[in-house]
């Protein structure tokens, strides 16, 4: 069942025994598509649908109406929505490449390297996973407090760094790269950092690109520090600027509003995940080994 | 001269971690030891900064004994993850395999199944829970609720029905889990199963005795991450608990932190009962 595959991903022809394949994955994909039909169809409802009971899944009578008043509530307040994107931008931007590096330099050390408090510091890793994000929100805004950090464009990026889940995931894809592999190439006189770059990175890339997607998406949608650290309007975020339609709206417009918010959030996670999604897909099969 | 050598690989190998120790430290292991003495203490948040007095294990025997919400809810998510991780396993295990074998479009199908990965990480999870699209519509009345739960003790009853209305969400957070596999499953050489096919080795017999030793690092990995990502969920409804009870002025901070530790250590025996079975299995073998 579970054949070594080489380079090519499908095989030429469909053959009569792969049918029986099809019949399982085929109706199972459409609950995976579901979700994202869902988002579309949502922001496209007119009010009366919005608040059908039970809730329709399709929008029977698609309108713009739900954008339009999300335009129209763009142009009230102060700062230019560009603002706020840029910042979004900037900061994702960021995020992504530092949580990459970072989890993958610490991955490799933690993985292929020896020192002391090793394994202990990767359990505590872990176990750091688990612990409720909101509970530490408190004592991590006296921090930033102390760091001098409170109204600082850092703010938004540094508290999302250390990604602990990026660190558990990358340990375990190096870990499957054998030391024979490393070792030959320390022989050819390959350096750490040659081995980083040459070795790790490539053959880790599924991995890499779905950390690429995890960051991706924590740092768009994060709210928090805009939230608690940042009081000048300024340097929030787009995700700020966005939950402060759904919030401070009335109930019913809100409705609307926050599901054509919802979709346009959404976009951009879409796309990273289609640009993303061929590498997290496909290098395994190239990376040389068995 | 091999000291040196020595020396200068712990730099290298320090280059490649220090920035994730420091930012580890700052971000993640001051505000978690932070929480632990505020969970021992009452916490009045003043203009003058915060104030806190050592009561001892009050805040734990107030939130294990005095809140009944509290235990029910923690109770209820022990059973529920209990159950349902390794469901999403192993539900991610079959989907993995079906996904490793020659089939036209595969990539296509790979691609679609990793999708709720980027639902499931973000906000939108939320408005879908809202709306009820998570469950299965009609399920409740396809199965008469009612006989479900004269003929079978209300527990297992619950468990059922918990099951079918989640199976959709089970179906979206296995996109990382079947990640995980599909890598280990691509390191698995062909030329084995050519061996133990001439053996005489059903495929049935191989799937046993090959492909699941081989991936057993794999499912410990995968439960380990299912029971994180369940449990952390910002949408459980113990982290609400939890949440709420951190801007409520009756409670307060320390009290939400002995909470959110107790929790803690709830998902630690549950991790641990998870993992020891897992490897339980490797070592019988």
């Amino acid at each position: 069942m579970a054949s070594f595959q080489g380079t090519k991903m499908n095989p030429s022809r469909f053959h009569i025994s792969q049918l029986k394949f099809y019949l399982i994955l085929a109706p199972l994909s459409v609950f995976m598509v579901m979700p994202i039909i869902f988002i579309f169809s949502h922001s496209l409802k007119p009010m009366d649908e919005l608040f059908a009971f039970p809730p329709r899944f399709f929008v029977q009578n698609p309108t713009m109406d739900n954008f339009r008043f999300l335009l129209s509530t763009f142009t009230v307040s102060g700062i230019p929505v560009s603002r706020y994107i840029f910042n979004s931008v900037v900061i994702t931007v960021v995020t992504v490449f530092a949580t990459i590096y970072i989890s993958a330099a610490a991955g490799y050390a933690f993985s292929k390297k020896n020192f002391k408090l090793k394994n202990t510091l990767f359990s505590i890793n872990t176990l750091a996973l688990m612990f409720v994000p909101v509970a530490v929100s408190i004592p991590r805004y006296f921090l930033v407090v102390k760091l001098g950090l409170i109204n600082d464009f850092s703010v938004n990026i540094l508290p999302l760094l250390a990604m602990p889940v990026g660190l558990f995931l990358l340990k375990q894809f190096i870990d499957q790269i054998p030391n024979e592999l490393i070792e030959a190439a320390q022989i050819d006189g390959a350096n750490d950092f040659t081995i980083f770059r040459k070795i790790i990175i490539p053959m880790t890339m599924p991995a890499i690109a779905t950390i690429a997607i995890l960051a991706f998406q924590l740092s768009w949608n994060s709210i928090e520090p805009a939230t608690l650290y940042v009081n000048d309007e300024e340097l929030k975020n787009f995700a700020y600027y966005m939950s402060t339609f759904t919030a401070t709206n009335n109930e019913v417009a809100g409705q609307g509003i926050s599901a054509a918010a919802a979709l346009i959030m959404f976009i951009p996670n879409l796309l990273i995940f289609i640009f993303m999604q061929s590498r997290v897909m496909n290098t395994m099969a190239h990376s040389g080994l068995k | 001269m091999k000291i040196r050598y020595r020396l200068r690989e712990a730099l290298i190998g320090l280059s490649f971690i220090w920035i994730w120790i420091v930012g580890f430290l700052v971000f993640t292991c001051y505000p978690l030891i932070r929480t632990l003495l505020f969970s021992f203490s009452q916490v009045k948040i003043t203009a003058d900064g915060v104030k806190t007095t050592f009561i001892g294990w009050e805040n734990y025997r107030n939130a294990l004994f005095l809140n009944v919400e509290f235990g029910d809810t923690l109770a209820t998510y022990f059973v529920e993850t209990l159950v349902i991780v390794p469901i999403i396993v192993v539900f991610a295990l079959i989907v993995s395999l079906l996904l490793n074998v020659k089939i036209r479009g595969k990539g296509i199908f790979r691609t679609i199944y990793f999708l709720p990965v980027i639902i499931t990480s973000g906000p939108v999870i939320k408005q879908l829970m809202d709306q009820g699209a998570t469950t299965l519509p009609g399920i409740q009345t396809i199965i008469e609720m009612s006989k479900l739960h004269e003929s079978m003790p209300e527990l297992l009853a619950d468990l059922i029905v918990f099951l079918l209305t989640s199976f959709i969400t089970i179906l979206w957070f296995s996109g990382v889990q079947m990640l995980i596999f599909l890598a280990g499953l691509q390191k698995l050489d062909s030329s084995m199963y050519e061996a133990a096919s001439i053996d005489g080795a059903s495929r049935w017999e191989s799937f046993w005795k090959l492909t699941l030793p081989a991936l057993n690092p794999m499912i410990i990995v995968n439960m380990v991450y299912t029971v994180i990502m369940q449990s952390v969920f910002s949408l459980n409804p113990v982290i609400t608990q939890i949440q709420s009870a951190m801007y409520d002025a009756k409670y307060g901070m320390g009290y939400s932190a002995a909470m959110a530790w107790i929790y803690f250590l709830v998902m630690l025996v549950l991790l641990s009962v998870l993992v020891l079975v897992t490897r339980q299995r490797e070592t019988n073998r």
